[in-house]
């Protein structure tokens, strides 16, 4: 019994180093995850830009209608668009954006991707600012407002930097929420880190390594940013201003 | 102390008279009766520096604001007393618009501030306002609390805003904590610096609202010490307060509000001693026992 198992449990390691060769080392194919993990990355952080440039226009854009009434348009189309992005899957986003908008005028499947997501998380980053903004004491408006500052001033030198101190923990994880997302970018022919190890899984017709490689590197990504977060998180607490 | 003030020739006021004029040239489309700058040391009073005619606000159903009609004069001291819910502070806060009245006029040095083509925020750069609760921005240092003001939208240089901000934050006694954070001083500071923010626009007129309703018992002194002193200057102010003290010593008026009207107004001796309405003489009594 006991020689059978340990027999048993050489040939899984023999086989397992293996595979390992065959799914990494062979041909260099461990650089598929290495691209892949550039693309992913490259894909979250052009993602990261537009979805906070996006987002906090369409939470100024809610935030000034909701406290002066003006703007009511804009207000609308921030809403519909809140509304479809909120209420339709990512990937149906990604590819309705890649086959129906952007591949036909021949654009970059990165430019297509980084769009794409960055237009999602935009939504979800404007709902997480607007409750930022409705957060602050409205005595630092009227403070504002009582020296002179017009709305936009005050909103710029005084209300966002206090809402955006009080967001930042929330906007990082939308982003390391982000950074999953994209895994879906195979979908629009991009290899980006889930694509390079399902690719690996064509070649060597081995699925475990590939992919628990794949699922291992996400992990540790969003372990050290979750890490971050909290360490940023305890800083602004400590800190009153 | 007997010292009534009388417009000084401060240094501060002198400044304040040059920048009203060059706001006047950007006004003067609004302006009603340009006669108002000779106004000078001794000169007539040809025109009030607030004027408020019937003004009046709903809040839905609820009458806040009654047809008040007010003047306050330049280097006046308005005490503004009356009962919760009084509209005192509506009244206050109509003067530079923080809440838009319903109908009513306010000419505020010529310029009638509910016209649409008026630019209320120049306006409210000469209207300096102090909240109950201070109201300081905690993710800025008290320097840069009182000078964000004149240097973004006075254009003044940074020294020189610096430079007179601790000027000001030495007469109040705080030059030291300049480097603080709000949240680092106490409720009485705080009011100090808020005090100090407002002044730093060299505003024409300083509203308060209940500057010393936050504070605890030990730290009002400070701050009334400090409005005292700035009503002795000949700074113009519209208080509201429950420092009857206060407004007995520094009011040269005192006006009583009650169910959004002015019920009585006069000298504090007048209201303290010889109220002529009911509500004023049984809000005397319940404040003044
Ligand atoms: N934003 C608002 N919406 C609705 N009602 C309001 C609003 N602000 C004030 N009111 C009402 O208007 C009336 C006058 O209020 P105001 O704050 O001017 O009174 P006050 O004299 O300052 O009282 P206090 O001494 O309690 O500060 C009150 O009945 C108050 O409830
Ligand atoms: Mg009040």
């Amino acid at each position: 019994m006991y020689f059978a198992a340990a027999k048993s449990f050489d040939e899984w390691f023999e086989d397992l180093q293996m595979r390992f060769v065959n799914d990494f080392i062979t041909d260099n194919r461990w650089k598929y995850l290495w691209n892949g993990l550039g693309v992913t990355l490259k894909i979250t952080a052009g993602a990261v830009v537009i979805g906070i440039i996006l987002g906090f226009l369409v939470a100024a854009i809610r935030a000034t209608h909701d406290k002066t009434g003006k703007l009511r348009v804009l207000n609308v189309l921030a809403n519909i668009y809140l509304t479809v992005i909120r209420g339709t899957p990512v990937v149906v986003q990604l590819l309705i954006t890649y086959f129906v908008i952007l591949a036909p005028l021949g654009v970059n499947e990165v430019i297509v991707a980084i769009c794409a997501f960055g237009i999602n998380s935009g939504a979800y980053v404007a709902e997480i600012v607007r409750a930022g903004i409705m957060s602050i004491d409205n005595g630092q408006f009227e403070a504002g407002r009582s020296l002179g500052f017009n709305y936009a001033q005050t909103m710029w030198y005084i209300i966002l930097p206090q809402a955006f101190k009080n967001i930042l923990p929330a906007l990082c994880n939308e982003f390391i929420v982000l950074l999953k997302e994209t895994s879906v970018s195979g979908y629009v022919a991009l290899q980006d880190l889930t694509k390079g190890g399902d690719i690996i899984r064509g070649r060597t017709f081995d699925a475990f390594l590939p992919l628990i490689a794949v699922a291992l590197i996400y992990l540790v990504m969003v372990l050290i940013l979750t890490k971050l977060v909290s360490i940023l998180e305890r800083r602004l607490r400590s800190s009153d201003h | 102390m007997t010292t009534k003030k009388k417009k000084k020739n401060s240094a501060d006021n002198s400044f304040a008279a040059i920048e009203k004029k060059i706001d006047k040239k950007a006004t003067d489309a609004h302006e009603m009766k340009p006669s108002e700058a000779v106004s000078s040391e001794g000169g007539t009073m040809s025109e009030s520096l607030i004027m408020v005619r019937n003004l009046e606000k709903h809040y839905g159903e609820l009458h806040a604001l009654d047809g008040v009609s007010m003047n306050i004069e330049k280097g006046e001291v308005v005490v503004i007393i009356g009962p919760s819910g009084s509209g005192k502070s509506t009244f206050l806060r109509s003067l530079n618009l923080l809440e838009v009245p319903t109908s009513g006029e306010i000419i505020f040095e010529g310029v009638n501030m509910l016209d649409k083509h008026v630019d209320i925020n120049v306006h409210r750069q000469k209207m300096g306002m102090v909240f109950q609760h201070f109201n300081l921005f905690p993710h800025m240092t008290i320097m840069k609390n009182v000078t964000i003001g004149p240097m973004k939208l006075l254009k003044v240089s940074k020294e020189e805003a610096e430079k007179r901000a601790t000027e000001l934050l030495k007469r109040v006694g705080l030059a030291d904590r300049a480097n603080a954070y709000p949240s680092q001083l106490s409720g009485g500071q705080k009011q100090r610096i808020a005090i100090v923010r407002a002044l730093c626009m060299q505003p024409d007129v300083m509203l308060f609202d209940e500057p010393t309703s936050a504070l605890d018992p030990e730290m009002v002194g400070e701050v009334l010490e400090v409005m005292k002193s700035l009503a002795k200057e000949g700074m113009t102010m519209a208080v509201v307060t429950h420092e009857m003290g206060f407004a007995k010593e520094v009011a040269d008026r005192v006006v009583f509000m009650a169910d959004g009207k002015i019920l009585e107004t006069g000298s504090p001796e007048e209201i303290f001693s010889n109220p002529k309405t009911e509500k004023a003489k049984q809000f005397l009594a319940s404040v003044l026992s």
